[in-house]
């Protein structure tokens, strides 16, 4: 497993379209500055993301998966992100449980006018994963 | 067969690596991007098919393991289904998962475009079952079978298999009746031939010896095989028989699953049609005074030979998914023999022969119909 | 203190009796139980609507072909009876038929349930050679005396929750010194009840031993911790799933005979789980090589995800895994460890929500870091 400095980890991001969508793109406009370890993909809502979406990016061998959605009460369509907590949860219990890196998976909450917030997690998060290392499910062929 | 010529290649260390240095040298020279070949799991426990790319990859596959624990027409079809996509694959299959391979081509569940269906003289396999309870010794009593060709403790439908040798796909790697220190490559299509010559083999070996060793072992096995069928019809045979034979059968539906030529993402039995509701159920119950439940066993088993028996290569994968060790690869191919018998059929021979529920004849069967006047 | 309902008889042949009596006076119009169904002693759950075939009814047998829970929700799928029907199920099938009853996959109306303390299921490969029938006087002795029977399945002999706390009627059988002179049956609810109101049978008021339950599920939770920390081991990395997981041949009988697994058409089969050429492609040059057909690890890991949250650890995967992969033994830890976050039992209570469709407005406030 790499871990040395030139390793960029691959982290796949779910942004909700409402919130943290927009917050990626005032952390953009504002011109901070974060790893370029993220790739976003732009959700409706956190609770479109279905625990198998994050299940194939990690067996994929992404290195960390990020989903980001509204803060709980204020989701755009009322009440999506609760869900998105409980399903998070379980789907990290689930990770942990059959012994693999329930870290790599994060659950942010980042509202449209935070910026600044979307580059720390998205900071914190590169520097975690680097600790970490590659997911070495990347290279494996019998799975 | 193309021709009765053959290329001889020499076996230096094992067959084993003979066809792996042949495969690394294909890839060499850009005739295939890929390979479809078995390879041992880390665990030890179980051999699966393995899309190759890398060459390296190679020396840590098998091309004749003692189990085969998926049917390996559905390893290419879970590849071409979709398209044939842009890699040439060479695929080292057993005799009856290139016929089924062959009978989803015709169904249009697998795209062979871009496949090199590559066989060999086949041993059978071990029932996995038996090989999981000690897989080192079971790899050991495997080798040693190979080497004297003694198949007692491969799949009862192995054991009387008569298709063990080239029957389809492209080339055929040849072991029977010939001297331990080589083998022979047999093209069986003008994509083999073409393999072979850009393999630059001259194709110059006389095939009588295999083709003598081969006729040998397979007029013993046909008569074993009807011998076989025989006894086990008398022993299924009748409504009670039948029932009785599956009368352990959870209706887990496995054998369905793992057979190649069940390609039905939504299978009839798994559909609405076979719900029925309560007061059906309870109706049909009061008939008899018990209904055993879920009913409708023997009409999951015998309706699936009715959708499938013409394709059916005979491979043995359902016997050995069945949890409650029912027989039922040696019913289903005894069953498959008698009705493309009918129609002078031999399922995934040809991949011109359409299967024969979709063609006809304008004369034929008579003896089916009522007799005119 | 509950009404109970006695016969002075084996506890076997009573419930014969007690479902005969049922039949007989028209309170039911079936009655749903294992039963031998041929000469050589096979035995299936069957529909029983003659009081004549009940003779070869058995109804505690210790055997699970199928989990009966996902019998009734067939059952009752398109409708429930106009008649009643009175069904024996284990306290793991009356719970998987709970969670389906959740989903809208049956219905409890004209349904009476039987259920009783478990104390285990054999394999069901064990009825294939006459073992489980050899070992049935063992069987009931180490029952009698509220010890655990050897070779039963290993989700069996460590499940804790062997209590059937909404069926109808309860036969207590754990640590049962009477189960050969008496058959005694609590009347668990008001249904329960009426269906036996002027019925010609011996009516007692009793309590459950609940002391005695505990003692049991002790041992229980021994056998929990013994199984949880084995199978811990081996969950150990990628590597530990694909050494656990890679002999799996993709069958998907698990899921086929998981009664909370009720999908027609499961995703891991639909179009969504299938890969096109352009994937091959990728994985290929990331990889080069990939398993074919791919996909083995997110099915298990996907599956959990889905019935993790109402996995009753009935142990019908385990059985019906033509390659013995321990997956009732890793469902059922992943399923308990999911359940616990939410304080949730899967089939305790009919009228609990499943967690996953239901929210508080302040939790899991950890997990957003």
């Amino acid at each position: 497993m790499k871990k040395d400095e030139d390793f960029l980890p691959k982290i796949i991001a779910f942004l909700c379209n409402w919130c943290s969508y927009a917050g990626a793109d005032l952390a953009g406009t504002s011109r901070l500055k974060y790893p370029a370890s993220i790739l976003p993909i732009r959700v409706m809502c956190s609770s479109r993301v279905d625990p198998l979406f994050v299940l194939r990016a990690y067996l994929g061998g992404a290195d960390g998966v990020l989903v980001a959605g509204c803060h709980p009460g204020d989701c755009h369509y009322q009440e999506g992100n609760y869900f998105t907590r409980r399903r998070f949860a379980m789907l990290k219990k689930v990770v942990e449980d059959v012994g693999l890196e329930a870290d790599r998976l994060r659950l942010s909450w980042v509202s449209a006018s935070e910026g600044q917030k979307y580059a720390k997690v998205a900071k914190e998060f590169t520097e975690k994963i680097k600790e970490m290392g590659e997911n070495s499910a990347k290279n494996k062929i019998f799975l | 067969m193309i021709e009765n010529k053959a290329a001889a290649i020499t076996i230096k260390s094992s067959m084993k690596n003979t066809i792996i240095e042949l495969l690394e040298k294909a890839i060499n020279k850009e005739i295939f991007d890929a390979v479809i070949i078995p390879m041992e799991t880390p665990a030890k426990d179980s051999f699966v098919y393995v899309l190759v790319k890398d060459k390296n990859l190679l020396k840590d596959s098998n091309p004749l393991p003692p189990v085969m624990f998926v049917q390996g027409a559905k390893a290419v079809s879970s590849i071409t289904r979709l398209g044939e996509g842009n890699l040439k694959i060479a695929a080292i299959l057993r005799p009856c998962e290139i016929r089924a391979a062959i009978e989803l081509a015709k169904v249009g569940q697998t795209n062979l475009d871009n496949i090199t269906l590559i066989s060999m003289d086949c041993p059978g396999v071990l029932p996995y079952p038996d090989f999981l309870s000690d897989p080192k010794k079971y790899k050991k009593l495997f080798e040693e079978a190979v080497e004297k060709w003694d198949n007692k403790l491969m799949r009862p439908v192995c054991q009387i298999c008569n298709h063990s040798s080239m029957v389809s796909g492209d080339i055929h790697f040849a072991t029977l009746g010939i001297n331990k220190d080589k083998m022979y490559l047999i093209p069986n299509s003008s994509k083999g031939k073409n393999l072979i010559e850009k393999l630059e083999l001259p194709l110059k070996e006389n095939i009588e010896s295999w083709q003598k060793k081969v006729k040998e072992i397979s007029e013993k096995r046909h008569g074993k095989r009807k011998k076989t069928h025989k006894d086990l019809k008398t022993k299924i045979g009748g409504i009670d028989n039948f029932v009785d034979t599956f009368s352990n059968c959870i209706n887990c539906h496995n054998c369905m699953r793992v057979c190649p030529v069940c390609f039905c993402r939504l299978c009839y039995f798994d559909s609405d049609k076979v719900k029925h509701n309560s007061e059906d159920y309870l109706d049909r119950a009061e008939t008899k005074g018990s209904l055993r439940f879920l009913p409708d066993t023997s009409l999951f088993h015998i309706g699936r030979m009715s959708h499938m028996s013409l394709s059916c290569v005979s491979c043995g994968s359902c016997e050995d998914a069945c949890p409650m060790a029912i027989p039922v690869a040696q019913v289903f191919s005894m069953i498959a023999d008698e009705t493309q018998e009918l129609f002078n059929y031999v399922s995934g021979r040809d991949l011109k022969e359409p299967i024969p529920l979709v063609a006809y004849k304008e004369e034929e069967l008579r003896d089916m119909e009522d007799a005119h006047d | 203190m509950t009404k109970t309902v006695v016969i002075n008889e084996n506890t076997h042949k009573g419930i014969i009796e007690f479902f005969k009596l049922l039949l007989k006076k028209e309170k039911v119009r079936g009655v749903f139980s294992l039963k031998k169904i041929n000469k050589d002693g096979d035995i299936a759950y069957s529909l029983i609507t003659d009081p004549d075939e009940l003779n070869e009814a058995v109804p505690f047998y210790p055997l699970m072909p199928v989990n009966a829970g996902k019998l009734l929700s067939r059952f009752t799928l398109k409708g429930s009876s106009k008649k009643p029907v009175i069904a024996v199920l284990k306290p793991c099938e009356l719970r998987g038929f709970v969670e389906l009853l959740k989903r809208q996959q049956g219905s409890l109306e004209n349904l009476y349930i039987v259920s009783f303390t478990c104390g285990g299921v054999y394999p069901s490969k064990l009825s294939l050679d006459g073992t489980i029938e050899k070992n049935m006087n063992s069987y009931w002795n180490e029952i009698k005396k509220g010890q655990i029977p050897n070779d039963l399945r290993p989700v069996c002999t460590s499940c804790t929750e062997f209590f059937p706390y909404t069926a109808d009627f309860i036969v207590d059988l754990i640590d049962n010194k009477e189960m050969d002179k008496k058959l005694e049956i609590f009347l668990n609810s008001k249904k329960g009840e009426e269906l036996t109101k002027d019925l010609d049978i011996k009516s007692l008021e009793n309590k459950i031993d609940q002391q005695k339950l505990d003692k049991y599920l002790k041992k229980r939770e021994t056998e929990k911790e013994k199984i949880f920390s084995e199978i811990n081991k081996k969950l150990n990395g990628i590597d530990g799933l694909v050494d656990i997981f890679g002999r799996c041949i993709g069958c998907h009988g698990c899921s086929k005979v998981c009664p909370v697994c009720y999908c027609t058409l499961c995703e891991f089969d639909s179009a969504n789980s299938e890969y096109e050429p352009s994937n091959y492609d990728s994985e290929l040059k990331r990889r080069g090589g990939i398993r074919a057909p791919p996909g083995i690890l997110y099915y298990h890991l996907g599956r959990m995800t889905h019935i993790g949250i109402s996995c009753v650890a009935c142990g019908s995967c385990e059985d019906v895994c033509p390659v013995d992969i321990p997956v009732a033994v890793i469902f059922k830890k992943v399923g308990e460890s999911v359940q616990n976050m939410f304080d949730y039992v899967a089939g305790k209570d009919v009228e609990e929500e499943i967690p996953l469709v239901t929210f508080k407005q302040e939790e899991f406030v950890e997990i957003e870091e």
